[in-house]
């Protein structure tokens, strides 16, 4: 929930494809099976939105570059292990997330032209707290996925969810 | 951050029935290899303990204190699962000196490290859900106590992309 809100909505392409990749998750009955969609792909997707909204937050509030850059990393280097681990299933990248800080970013309206959804809170205060939030809910999320994955996916998500479970103590 | 207590709950529940795998393989060996790493934390911690200083002392004791709760759940976890919980060695070795406060905080993230390291490896080690998921909390909660104790380190960044190696 709150994990949205802070999450800009720039890669169109991915939202589709995470859409698709709910719906056709486990709650449907798929009497045929066809062949459903790799599950780190909803994975990869979130952390290419979480990218978007460290972006976005440090355009909107400068100052916190210097906190958020180090964590921003960690999550380009999550998504780089995803592509990985997913092969040819991953999807392109939407805007290199692992390119630096983007400069072309910085401008807060061209924030806010990439996408719907893309608020950032108006305090860097606010910010950090939306980011939590995110991270929180990232964590969560990669740790339900390890429980029923295959031994060498379970331990890359594991991976990411402890690495998410500390960026909420730096952001506190 | 809690630490919920690594019972098994939901299906399989290994009370339940005799087999010592009900609903899985590998979670003796996955929990014998974090109980291992959970001894030596405690063992470690008293070094800590030792030359972290007064300011820090509550800090070294809640994380001993959750360690040892964790030793204690994961020792009646093995039993369940039908093993024999590893003991814990009478002494174990110092990767460095330890000497004052900054190198007491450097072990002390040096343990939460490989503590995290053993419980990462427990995730992918056995395919029961319940096991999985007392790895999991425990692999989290150490990389939050290992970014705890870097930023009492002053050290930068503070957190790691993939903790436990």
């Amino acid at each position: 929930m709150a994990r949205r809100s802070v999450l800009i909505g720039g890669s169109v392409g991915v939202g589709l494809l995470v859409a698709g990749c709910t719906a056709g998750g486990p709650s449907s009955p798929a009497p045929t099976t066809p062949a459903p969609p790799d599950p780190l792909l909803a994975e990869l997707t979130d952390e290419r939105r979480l990218i978007a909204a460290y972006d976005a937050t440090v355009a909107r509030h400068p100052a916190l570059r210097a906190r958020l850059t180090a964590v921003r990393d960690e999550h380009a280097a999550h998504a780089a292990a995803l592509v990985t681990a997913l092969g040819p299933a991953a999807p392109p990248s939407p805007t290199t997330p692992a390119a630096s800080a983007s400069p072309t970013v910085s401008l807060s309206t061209g924030v806010e032209s990439s996408g719907s959804g893309s608020r950032v809170p108006a305090t860097p205060a606010a910010a950090v707290a939306a980011l939590r939030a995110a991270e929180r809910a990232a964590a969560s999320a990669r740790g339900t996925v390890a429980l029923t994955a295959p031994p060498d996916r379970a331990r890359l998500l594991a991976g990411i969810s402890a690495s998410e479970a500390s960026h909420v103590a730096v952001l506190t | 951050m809690t630490t919920p207590a690594p019972t098994p709950t939901g299906t399989g529940t290994p009370t339940a029935t005799p087999s010592p795998t009900p609903s899985g393989t590998g979670q003796v060996q996955a929990l014998q290899t974090g109980l291992a790493a959970e001894h030596a934390v405690i063992w470690g911690y008293g070094v800590v303990g030792a030359h972290a200083g007064d300011a820090l002392l509550p800090q070294v004791r809640d994380a001993d204190d959750a360690h040892r709760t964790l030793r204690d759940d994961t020792v009646a976890l093995v039993t369940r699962y039908g093993g024999t919980p590893v003991a814990t060695e009478p002494e174990y070795a110092l990767p460095f000196p330890v000497t004052d406060q900054a190198s007491a905080l450097r072990l002390a993230v040096h343990l939460e490290e490989g503590v995290a390291a053993a419980w990462r490896y427990a995730v992918a080690a056995t395919d029961d859900i319940a096991v999985r998921r007392a790895a999991l909390v425990a692999l989290s909660d150490a990389a939050v106590r290992a970014t705890r104790w870097r930023l009492a380190l002053h050290t930068t960044p503070a957190t790691v992309a993939f903790p436990g190696g």
